[in-house]
Parts: structure tokens; C-alpha cells; sequence
């Protein structure tokens, strides 16, 4: 894979160049001021502004991984992230309507992958036709519910291989193209996205990560020969999804309901071809969030009801069966600067007996009636809140699984960051959530200049 | 960053001029009382843009710019902040939303908007750093008068001289503090924090006053650290009082959607 290596230095080479638009830093001369007043100038003239960064990243395998793409680096691009908004004031009632767009695209040079691609992350109209409701139409990140890094109603597509890499936190969210209209009112609020054309979470498939492929009995990488089939993009697949909030004091209550599909291939259709599919899914949840009595702090509890409508009585062990999920979480100051958050959740697969009875013989393993996961998160914020560490654990003692998430990020100045980290994993066993990642651990280094 | 927003709102924010008598002195809790007043609720509602140059120990410096919307519940007691961030470039489009509670913990949500993200926040200690400044979060919210012991040293020059002495030492840093009080204004006008050894490792001062809409108005605030070297300006502009916030600005529909109307 050395021929990446060329187009890497390249992004890392452009993301270290600042913007053109960037006014100079010291203007004790008076044509860097004159320069820098044409920049403000010119950018009055235009009627948006442009923000943004360029980031080069690394991840680098430390063991060597020789199942995926890359052997030694999962992660390796350069990345220039640009976005805008844009409120028209002509005709007039646009701006009576509130209307803005907004656009927020990224350009990357892939080195893992070997080529350049561009996503875009939001591309949106946003107005509020009624002084109680707004409207959002077009590309846009959704995020609902109290998880934190655990989501239970919130069915929005993830991108757990940015996660898992070293990209930042906010390339977990994987933008959806949707509708959302947003009603407020003194006694509830609510929410209703209607989502035409499903969209998957993007799924570890062996390219930067290797993982368990369960039809081949073992931990995979590009070997694995896995199919994603989507369901087609008619009426009937359109997801919906809603929420009902309100506060009551200092708490925070809301109610969920999603009809749509579960956002990994957790069905199989034909284990001979690897064809794997996207089954229904139905939820319906609640959850509660506020401060803690006497003992301070944000406490947290949601649940949420998991129907899969294509195994509702969980005899077919080839499609996710029905569960109930549940999360308590805590979070804290323990002193200055330094945060600490607590999460327990709890997967719970309804009608086990059902599966126990339909699953073949010679499986190869067989599914707990309850998968639990504890979360710890440690942030400490140092030199003036400029650098941050933060460590975040997920470990189940029911699987026997962990993955650890240590990071330093650190403002070298008001515009350039760098961060390094890791993702380690470890497990008892191949087929667990963490445990199939065993061979993924990474270090990973990212500079970021912002403007 | 929002208690220095808040700090600075607050100072903003002066309301009575006094009458000038120098017959009768207030006594000291009349004083700080009035001064809270003057200097953290000032109309009904405030806005006000906030430039914060931060210069660390070693002349290094760093910038935050943010948008205050600030809305009395009740005079002298609750208030509900909204900061809405623009500078660094990191931090741009992040707004910070806090209902302060006279008593009791404040609510505090924060809203990323690359993960649209809304966030809960633990109240947590009010005496740490406001986004990394030297101002800190009880500096931009106000510190309940009743949270301290109050006595009037003396009357200097144009100014009262009240030593605060905290009720419950544990949870702050300082042993005590001294205020200097304007006399026509009840703006307070410098604030030197004393350590347990007695020595003097912080001071906060008004730079420059000036009268916005009626209400005396602190338009330039200055956080000294004297331990490290290091200090934090803040500038305040597009001061303006009594502008007729709603109250629904200061909820989870303007974090996710900046009420752009208002921070203009």
C-alpha cells in the first residue's frame, strides 16, 4: 500500500495550509491591517460566510492487521471541511419565515482507501412557516435521546467505523436526507422526521476493520464476502420517527416511536451467498433526564422496546429477535475541570426460549438472554481548559468484551488543534461487539487548523 | 466561557443611580444587595456582544466572541442565560443555555451543532474558569449576596469598601474578598480575592462605565491573575436593555436553532 503514501502527504501538506481568507495573526504593520481590513471588506460583500477546517489524520496498526485493506494504517486522509449559511433577505418573506440554508461539505483525500471523495454533511432549508413550528427539509444530522455514545431511540444512521478509526466524535453521526417539522407548544413539544430513502449505518464490512463474519465462522477482513442489501426505495420503506417532550422543572421527559429498519444488516437472507439484510423495525421508548437529588449531578434512564417485525416472536435465530433496552447513566464534577460520567445498559431478548429452541444445532455460539455494557468517561480539562484528556471505556461482563478510548486533544492556539489517541479492544471471544475488533487496535494522531 | 458572558452582562447592567446623600450610610448588606442589582439585573432583559482577549502568563493571547441574551425570572433571583459562541472558530455555532436558581443547582444544557447534538451539563462548581478565561463562571452569573458575611470597611474616596467573607469556606477558593463599590452607582468597580495565607492572588475591575439605556453599563472588564501573570479583557458591545426577549429563546428549540434575530 506504499502508493498511498504519496497522496497522504499531499492532504496532510494542504490541510496544513491556512485558508486564504485567514487574516494575518500580527498586523503591527500598517498593510497587514490594510490587508486585513480588505479581507473583512471583502467578506461583508459576500452575503455568507465561509467556515471550516483542513485536518490530516492518521491511525496507525501497531501489530499489523494483514486481513484489511491497509496492513499497517486504517486511517489516513486529509480532510477540508467547508460550510456556510446562507439567509435570503429577498423576497421578503424569507426572512419573515426565518429561512436559511445551510450547506457543510467535506473534501477528502482517502489514502487507506486510495481515492478522493466528497460528503456532504448538510445540505438543508430551514424556515418556520408558523410562529410554533419549523421545518428542516434535506441533508441533516439528527440526534435525540440521553446516551452517551449508547443510543436506544435514537435510530439515526451511525458511522461506527469513523468511530472506531480515530475520526472525531462528529463523524459518528452519519447525516440523514430528511423532513423534520418541529411543533412547540406551553404544554409539549414534538418532533416528526419522515425519512424517504433509508439509510444504513455504515457498516464494518473489512476494509479498515476486521471483524466477525458470521458466515464464515471467524474473524474477517477484505476476505469477507458479505452482501448489504438494502430495501428498495419505495412507499413502503419510508422510516418515520417522533418525539413528544416536555420539562417538568429542572427534568426533562420524552417519549419515542421510529417505524423503519434496524440500521445494520442483523438479518440473514441467504447464508450460502452472504446475503444479509436490513430487517423492519418498530420501537417505542421514554426517557427521563435532570439533576440528581442530594447527591448532585445529571442522572439519566431511557428504555426502549425493540419490535423486529420480521422475527416477532424471535423463533428465527437467522434475524435479530424482539429485545427490551435500558440505560441508567450519571454524570458529575469531581473537581475543578474534571468530569466524570457513568453509564449502565442492558440489552434484554425477548422470547429467549423461542430462539433456544429454533437455533441449530452446532452453533457456534448462542445469545445471552441479557447483554450488559457499563460506560465510564473521565475528562480532565488542563492548561486554562486549552487541552483536554478524556478516557472512555465500554466493558461488559457479560460478554467479556471492553474497547478503551483514551485522548489528549490540545489548542495550540485559537485555530490549531492536534489530538492523539487510541482504540484498544479485547474479548474472550471472536463474536462479541469489542471482541471481534481485537485486531483493530490503532494509535492515531490528527492536526486540524480551523477558520 | 458562560459565566464570563454572564460576569460581564451583569456588570453591564446598572440600574439605580442613587441619591448622592452623605448623610445616612447604608449598611453593607443594603449595599451589596443594591449592587447586585445594579450590576447583574438591569431591566427585565439584556443582550450584549462579548470580546474576551485572554493573555496567558507568557503574553500569549487567545480570543472568544459570543452573543449574551440574559432574562430576569425574578429580580434578585432567577435569571436564564443564553451565549451563543462565534469565536474560536472551533466553538462557532455552539450556544450554552443556563436557568441560574437562587438556592439551588443551575440548569446548564450546551448544544453541538456538528452532532446537533444537546447536551446536559452538571452544574458543578461555579468557580472555575468561564471558557478559559481568567473571568470565572460566578463572575458573568453573579454570586448570591447571601452567600457571604458582609462588612463595610470603610468609605474611600468616591467608593464603599465592603469585606465579604464567605459563609461556607469549603467550595471556594478564597478566604475573602474586598469590593469597592461605586457611591452614586452602586456599581462595583474593583474586587480584590484574598487567599487563606491572606494574600492577594486576584482582581477583577471595571475599566470603563458607561451609561446604556439608563442603567450604568461596564463596557470594559478586566480579570487579573496575579499568580500566573495572566489576564482577560472583556469588551462589551451592542449593549441594549429591555429589548423584549421572549421567554421560549432560552429553550432546547434556540439551541438548535440559533435565534439569529436576537443576536444581531
Amino acid at each position: 500500500m506504499r502508493g498511498a503514501l504519496p497522496l497522504v502527504a499531499l492532504c496532510a501538506a494542504a490541510a496544513a495550509v491556512p485558508a486564504a481568507a485567514d487574516p494575518p495573526e500580527q498586523a503591527p504593520r500598517p498593510a497587514l491591517e490594510r490587508a486585513r481590513d480588505g479581507v473583512e471588506e471583502a467578506r461583508r460583500l459576500i452575503p455568507f460566510e465561509i467556515h471550516g477546517f483542513s485536518e490530516g489524520a492518521l491511525g496507525w496498526l501497531p501489530d499489523r492487521n494483514r486481513l484489511i485493506r491497509n496492513h499497517s494504517f486504517n486511517l489516513m486522509e486529509g480532510r477540508v471541511q467547508l460550510q456556510t449559511t446562507y439567509r435570503p433577505e429577498h423576497p421578503a418573506f424569507l426572512p419573515d419565515y426565518g429561512t436559511a440554508l445551510a450547506v457543510k461539505t467535506d473534501f477528502v483525500g482517502d489514502g487507506v482507501e486510495e481515492r478522493f471523495r466528497v460528503e456532504f454533511r448538510e445540505l438543508n432549508a430551514r424556515f418556520t412557516p408558523l410562529h410554533w413550528l419549523d421545518v428542516k427539509a434535506g441533508r441533516q444530522i439528527l440526534t435525540w435521546g440521553t446516551g452517551d455514545l449508547i443510543f436506544l431511540n435514537d435510530l439515526f444512521p451511525k458511522d461506527w467505523v469513523s468511530f472506531f478509526v480515530g475520526r472525531d466524535d462528529e463523524y459518528l453521526k452519519r447525516p440523514s436526507d430528511a423532513l423534520r417539522v418541529s411543533a412547540f407548544s406551553g404544554a409539549a413539544n414534538a418532533d416528526f422526521v419522515l425519512i424517504p430513502f433509508f439509510t444504513p449505518d455504515n457498516p464494518i464490512r473489512g476494509e479498515r476493520l476486521s471483524f466477525y463474519d458470521p458466515l464464515l465462522g471467524r474473524i474477517a477482513g477484505e476476505d469477507s464476502v458479505l452482501h448489504f442489501n438494502r430495501p428498495p426505495r419505495t412507499m413502503d420503506t419510508m422510516e418515520y420517527a417522533g418525539r413528544i417532550y416536555r420539562s417538568v422543572g429542572s427534568y426533562e421527559l420524552a417519549a419515542y416511536g421510529f417505524k423503519g429498519f434496524y440500521k445494520q444488516a442483523l438479518g440473514v437472507d441467504d447464508p450460502a451467498a452472504g446475503d444479509l439484510f436490513y430487517p423492519r423495525l418498530t420501537a417505542a421508548g421514554a426517557s427521563a433526564r435532570g439533576p440528581v437529588p442530594a447527591a448532585g449531578g445529571i442522572g439519566t434512564v431511557e428504555f426502549s422496546w425493540y419490535n423486529s417485525e420480521d422475527n416477532r416472536r424471535g423463533r428465527d435465530p437467522s434475524v435479530e429477535p424482539p429485545q427490551l433496552r435500558y440505560l441508567a447513566g450519571y454524570e458529575r464534577d469531581l473537581w475543578t475541570d474534571f468530569t466524570l460520567g457513568l453509564q449502565y445498559y442492558v440489552e434484554q431478548m425477548l422470547d429467549r426460549a423461542a430462539y433456544r429452541e429454533a437455533l441449530p444445532d452446532g452453533a457456534p455460539y448462542s445469545r445471552d438472554e441479557f447483554r450488559q455494557l457499563l460506560t465510564f468517561r473521565l475528562t480532565q480539562r488542563l492548561f486554562s481548559q486549552n487541552a483536554t484528556a478524556s478516557l472512555f471505556v465500554f466493558f461488559s461482563p457479560t460478554d467479556a468484551d471492553f474497547h478503551l478510548r483514551p485522548r489528549f486533544g490540545w489548542n495550540l492556539t485559537d485555530r490549531w488543534n492536534v489530538t492523539v489517541g487510541a482504540d484498544l479492544f479485547g474479548g474472550r471471544h471472536p463474536y462479541t461487539m469489542f471482541g471481534q475488533l481485537k485486531d483493530d487496535n490503532a494509535l492515531y494522531a490528527r492536526l486540524r487548523y480551523s477558520f | 466561557m458562560m459565566r464570563t458572558a454572564a460576569a460581564a452582562l451583569c456588570i453591564l447592567a446598572a440600574s439605580a443611580a442613587g441619591a448622592r446623600g452623605e448623610e445616612k450610610a447604608p449598611t453593607a448588606e443594603e449595599i451589596v444587595n443594591r449592587a447586585n442589582l445594579v450590576a447583574y439585573y438591569a431591566g427585565a432583559d439584556g443582550r450584549a456582544q462579548v470580546e474576551m482577549t485572554i493573555t496567558d502568563g507568557r503574553g500569549r493571547t487567545r480570543e472568544r466572541r459570543m452573543t449574551i441574551l440574559r432574562r430576569n425570572v425574578a429580580e434578585g433571583g432567577d435569571q436564564k442565560f443564553y451565549v451563543h459562541f462565534q469565536r474560536p472558530a472551533d466553538v462557532r455555532g455552539m450556544a450554552y443555555l443556563v436557568w441560574k436558581h437562587v438556592g439551588r443547582d443551575d440548569d446548564r444544557w450546551l448544544y453541538q451543532p456538528a452532532l446537533d447534538l444537546v447536551k446536559r451539563i452538571a452544574a458543578g462548581d461555579k468557580r472555575t474558569s468561564f471558557v478559559g478565561s481568567d473571568f470565572l463562571y460566578e463572575d458573568v452569573s453573579g454570586r448570591g449576596p447571601e452567600e457571604d458575611v458582609h462588612e463595610l470597611l470603610r468609605t474611600e474616596g468616591e467608593a464603599y469598601v465592603i469585606r465579604s467573607t464567605p459563609r461556607e469556606p469549603r467550595g471556594v477558593e478564597f478566604a475573602r474578598y474586598d469590593v469597592w463599590i461605586d457611591r452614586a452607582t452602586f456599581m462595583p468597580m474593583r474586587a480584590e480575592y484574598f487567599d487563606r495565607a491572606g494574600k492577594k492572588y486576584r482582581v477583577v475591575e471595571a475599566l470603563e462605565v458607561r451609561e446604556i439605556g439608563g442603567h450604568p453599563t461596564v463596557v470594559r472588564s478586566k480579570a487579573n491573575n496575579l499568580e500566573s501573570g495572566g489576564h482577560t479583557v472583556s469588551v462589551f458591545s451592542d449593549v441594549a436593555y429591555g429589548v423584549g426577549l421572549p421567554d421560549d429563546i432560552f429553550t432546547e428549540r434556540y439551541l438548535r436553532r440559533a435565534p439569529t434575530k436576537w443576536l444581531k
